[in-house]
């Protein structure tokens, strides 16, 4: 917990680090669309080919993008199991009490996992090749036309700046409150699973108590200099899009609609 | 609990989406930590009883996001479904402990959450079953994957947040619900 894993976003020169984080987010919207519209071996292939065309432009070592898939291999196979013994009750190859075992349901299941793990490695290229400043900058430009239905997007965006400077502040009054308890008595290293679960337990109230404390006195801080609302803020750095975002922009959009046309 | 002015509410809404962040960080030294303890549910919860439905719902689409972007947790597949989820106990929430008057605080905070609760998951299993997983997505998946894998979640979200409420209202972080007259 003493490390923050900013360590997800991986600093470099890339052409991928070097895209702007709104089209990274709209090109990676049309990937998912991509993915969930591929339905033959063609279709896969392509996206397949695609994402290891982004790998390749993103000069990041292939254990780190993948590296998160290993970890959910437990939760990918309780996944396919689900799809496998639910899906399909009416063909059965095997049936005991309320699971039935289908070819089917094991054909939805790769089908769905498959899907998972291509949108994850996907996912992973986005964060490690873009700060969280970036994307909080660029989603805060994507929601800008919600103003118009009367959504206040200045302060959803001031809201979520604040949120991710308090992450490194919540984290060290974490561990000062889990230190406290440790000297208490608490056993969070315990071997006793329950044990190690009722530790946490204790935690919860103190941190929450103490982060809002430090809200309230934020808020006072921020009312107390005049401000009010976040309407009317202006920006220091304005950053057109260049070529090479309308270039990755018009390419994720031709691989979208050529694997809609695969579909027909 | 809506005497706030809207800039503590904006800046306890973050806090509540930086909670979001650290929170799931905590239990994850327990194995399967996350999906039985559903330890981002509880800010998302608190921010809708505090601060009102529409910072619920700001902190349930963000919370997760947020999340997903910095830790990895949730995975991107399952972003969505866990932001309709999270939004809707947000907002739910929110909307419930507005409508509600018992003239009793932890009544009104149970019936708030377990409305929020039930109606979350029920939003969050149509949209599986229609949009995320169209096809195969049955009731007994929604029944173990939202209520059987996630029952000592939903026990400590009852036990501890209307402590936490009672707690901040104790310490005058919070305005009192039903102030005592004299």
């Amino acid at each position: 917990m003493r490390t923050l894993p900013t360590g997800q976003y991986i600093p470099g020169h890339s052409l991928l680090h070097k895209l702007d984080a709104r089209v990274k987010i709209l090109c990676l919207m049309l990937f998912i669309a991509a993915i969930i519209g591929a339905a033959s071996i063609w279709g896969y292939t392509l996206v397949l080919v695609t994402i290891a065309g982004l790998i390749l432009l993103s000069k990041l070592p292939i254990r780190s993008v993948v590296g998160s898939i290993r970890r959910m291999g437990l939760f990918l196979l309780v996944i396919f199991m689900m799809n496998a013994l639910f899906f399909d009750q009416e063909n059965p190859l095997a049936s005991w009490w309320i699971f039935h075992l289908s070819s089917g349901g094991m054909k939805q299941g790769f089908s769905v996992v498959g899907n998972v793990v291509l949108i994850l490695m996907l996912g992973n290229l986005l964060t490690m090749t873009t700060s969280p400043t970036q994307v909080t900058t660029a989603l805060e430009s994507l929601i800008k036309p919600l103003a118009l239905i009367g959504v206040p997007t200045e302060e959803v965006a001031m809201i979520i700046s604040v949120a991710i400077q308090f992450i490194p502040t919540l984290m060290a009054e974490t561990e000062s409150i889990k230190r406290a308890q440790l000297a208490r008595g608490a056993r969070f290293e315990s071997k006793k699973l329950t044990e190690r679960a009722a530790s946490f337990i204790p935690l919860v109230v103190p941190i929450f108590i103490s982060a809002i404390r430090r809200a309230d006195e934020l808020a006072l801080a921020m009312e107390a200099r005049g401000y009010r609302n976040a309407k009317n803020r202006t920006k220091r750095k304005k950053e057109p899009l260049v070529l090479h975002d309308y270039s990755a922009l018009t390419i994720s959009a031709s691989i979208c609609l050529i694997q809609f046309l695969l579909l027909r | 609990m809506s005497k706030m002015s809207s800039v503590k509410r904006s800046i306890i809404t973050a806090v509540c989406i930086g909670l979001c962040v650290v929170l799931p960080m905590l239990f994850h030294s327990i194995p399967n930590g996350g999906t039985l303890f559903s330890p981002m549910h509880i800010p998302v919860l608190l921010s809708g009883l505090i601060c009102g439905w529409p910072f619920g719902l700001l902190c349930g689409l963000a919370g997760p996001l947020l999340s997903s972007l910095i830790t990895g947790m949730p995975p991107m597949a399952y972003l969505p479904s866990m932001m309709i989820e999270l939004a809707v106990y947000g907002l739910v929430c929110g909307l419930m402990i507005n409508l509600i008057r018992t003239k009793k605080l932890y009544a009104d905070l149970y019936i708030s959450l377990v409305v929020a609760l039930i109606a979350g998951r029920i939003v969050a299993g149509i949209a599986r079953a229609l949009i995320f997983a169209p096809g195969s997505y049955s009731m007994a998946a929604w029944a173990t994957g939202y209520f059987v894998a996630t029952w000592p979640g939903m026990v400590i979200q009852l036990a501890l947040i209307p402590t936490i409420v009672f707690a901040l209202m104790k310490a005058k972080l919070i305005p009192q619900r039903y102030p005592a007259k004299g």
